[in-house]
């Protein structure tokens, strides 16, 4: 190992963020605080001014249900629920934390972070149109990618994949054989 | 589409109507979607005032191919190719982060040999990005020369990949757990071990050694040359606590005078085993951001030399299952591609495939700077600032 790298300081930096904040998880080395969403703008602007998290990485969100069109539904039990994830960094040691926070599906609005990191704002317009929720105080909240005449919020579990309609997914059925499978199966043949 | 301004409400008085009274009138040009100096199919809807822009609107989507969506109805293993189509121009980077993030969530101990060939391949990609980027941005502010030159010195090392992989721009080379057998190994039969090449580190220090040679001409070439110099210096100045808020990445926040490289913080890959420096730039104008990803490539290509030294022998694969599900769990894993943080947040339901999947791509954050960084600037030096940040539509639209 030599000197000059830096060494990250995960473990003082989850106890950190352990003490100043509730429910923190660091499972498979991320660390994730779930906050409740009237929190939300007053966490983040906590870790950006007390935590130096001045790098404003991505926002997303999730859409969690059982009922689900296109890919696997969850084998449990899910609150119905959007969750939003926001993930922040520093500059210097690398130290990275999740914030995350549930809303409800019926009234998908939760205040914008523009104010905060000027960088949300494009990550929320595609959350908008991606899941349809509302960033409140977001000052041009219009669609990112799609085109304006697009209907329907496409990453939400229960928006069809049109491909996978018109042609279903053959899966593992299409998996061939490797040549060299056959060429032992050819030796075995003759064998037996 | 013209539209006219109020001239009581002009926000800029081009030099024009000063000196020689001509009245102009703002207007607003559109810019693209046909390749507008870059990689992909950008619009960008400009208001000008003569010579002079004030507000600038990125119109992206037009190369959107849905790739979170995708995800969710294929399985860990096909997921794979679908990464390694983000950011093209350095495919088998994208799919490290992926596979460290899957790794991570199965709690696979992936062996020193396929950590090692992986490194040595990320390093090329990022070789081939900048290279690419050498040769292009010269190419966009009216020099044609370079870019032949930076086509010849990537050939080299997509050879190099293309000779372990089996493909030059998408390998598709990584699986969970290690790495596939290399192509061009001996016959493939399952009791021959396939490792690289044979002749592959030979070939591949002459080919380092040449690329060295190539950064040093590189930097006669184009940092020489006096209108190059003179159409960057102090051209599009980015400070740091603007970039980082709007979460800008990778080389372009180097060149703003940040020491951070995520390749020494997280150990994704063995970087700590390896010995390089971080080149950082100290005005972060458009020649800081061209002069850092001439100096990664020597970094680059001497973290290579040092790899293919310190290579441990031993296996290429850990032992996992043949049909792959991932624990129930979430994690984040982001690495430093070529153009900045790129990362996978992987939500697993225990599954076959991921129940949800973000990908967070280094070229989306760093050109939302534009609209900040382009206004008050000529068109001229639109193509300058824009050129220097190294975009890659598929990066940016996913």
């Amino acid at each position: 190992m030599n000197d000059k790298m830096i060494q990250p300081e995960t473990d003082s930096f989850f106890d950190e963020i352990a003490n100043n904040f509730t429910n923190v998880s660091n499972d498979y080395r991320t660390i994730k605080i779930s906050i409740k969403s009237s929190d939300w703008v007053s966490t983040i602007t906590k870790l950006k001014d007390e935590h130096g998290l001045i790098f404003f990485s991505w926002l997303s969100a999730v859409d969690w249900t059982n009922e689900v069109v296109t890919g696997e539904p969850p084998k449990d039990k899910v609150e119905e629920c959007f969750e939003i994830l926001c993930c922040l960094s520093d500059i210097e040691y690398g130290n990275l934390v999740i914030v995350s926070t549930k809303i409800d599906k019926k009234n998908p609005t939760i205040d914008s972070l523009v104010d905060v990191y000027v960088g949300a704002n494009w990550h929320e317009r595609e959350s908008y149109e991606m899941f349809g929720i509302i960033f409140e105080g977001h000052p041009d909240l219009k669609k990112l990618y799609l085109p304006d005449h697009f209907e329907g919020f496409p990453l939400l579990k229960s928006y069809e994949l049109l491909s996978r309609e018109v042609k279903p997914w053959p899966g593992e059925v299409d998996v061939e054989a490797m040549p060299d499978d056959e060429s032992e199966n050819k030796e075995q043949r003759k064998e037996e | 589409m013209v539209t006219t301004i109020d001239p009581e409400n002009r926000p800029f008085v081009s030099e024009a109507s000063v000196s020689v009274e001509i009245e102009t009138e703002g207007m607003t040009l559109n810019i693209g979607p046909q390749h507008p100096s870059t990689h992909g199919v950008l619009r960008l809807v400009a208001k000008v005032e003569g010579e002079q822009i004030f507000n600038v609107e990125p119109v992206l989507g037009y190369m959107h191919r849905g790739y979170e969506k995708l995800a969710e109805v294929r399985t860990y293993p096909q997921v794979t190719t679908l990464v390694n189509r983000i950011d093209w121009v350095s495919g088998f980077a994208n799919e490290i982060p992926f596979m460290a993030a899957t790794e991570e969530l199965m709690e696979i101990e992936v062996p020193q040999r396929a950590l090692y060939i992986r490194l040595i391949l990320t390093e090329m990609a990022r070789i081939c990005s900048h290279f690419v980027f050498n040769g292009a941005y010269p190419l966009e502010i009216g020099a044609l020369t370079p870019l032949f030159y930076a086509m010849e010195d990537r050939e080299r090392v997509l050879d190099l990949i293309e000779s372990v992989t089996g493909g030059r721009f998408h390998p598709n080379f990584n699986r969970i757990g290690g790495i596939k057998p290399a192509a061009g190994a001996g016959p493939t039969t399952k009791k021959d071990i396939q490792d690289l090449p044979i002749g592959f580190y030979k070939e591949t220090q002459l080919a380092m050694e040449k690329i060295l040679a190539a950064a040093d001409k590189f930097e006669d070439l184009v940092g020489g040359n006096e209108v190059f110099r003179a159409r960057t210096k102090g051209v599009g100045v980015l400070p740091y606590d603007i970039a980082s808020s709007y979460g800008v990445s990778g080389p372009i926040l180097r060149a703003s005078g940040v020491k951070f490289d995520l390749r020494s913080t997280t150990d994704y890959l063995p970087y700590k085993d390896l010995d390089f420096e971080i080149p950082i730039g100290e005005n972060g104008d458009c020649y800081d951001r061209w002069y850092v990803r001439l100096q990664e490539i020597r970094e680059s290509a001497k973290l290579v030399l040092q790899a293919i030294d310190a290579i441990p022998t031993g296996p290429l694969q850990t032992k996992v299952p043949k049909v792959i599900k991932v624990p129930k769990g979430e994690a984040y894993v982001r690495a430093e591609n070529p153009k900045g943080e790129m990362g996978y947040y992987v939500i697993s339901e225990g599954g076959l495939g991921p129940y949800r999947l973000k990908i967070r791509t280094a070229s989306f954050s760093n050109i939302s700077v534009l609209p900040w960084i382009l206004e008050g600037v000529l068109i001229p030096d639109l193509l300058a600032i824009m050129g220097s940040f190294d975009f890659v539509l598929g990066d940016v639209d996913r």
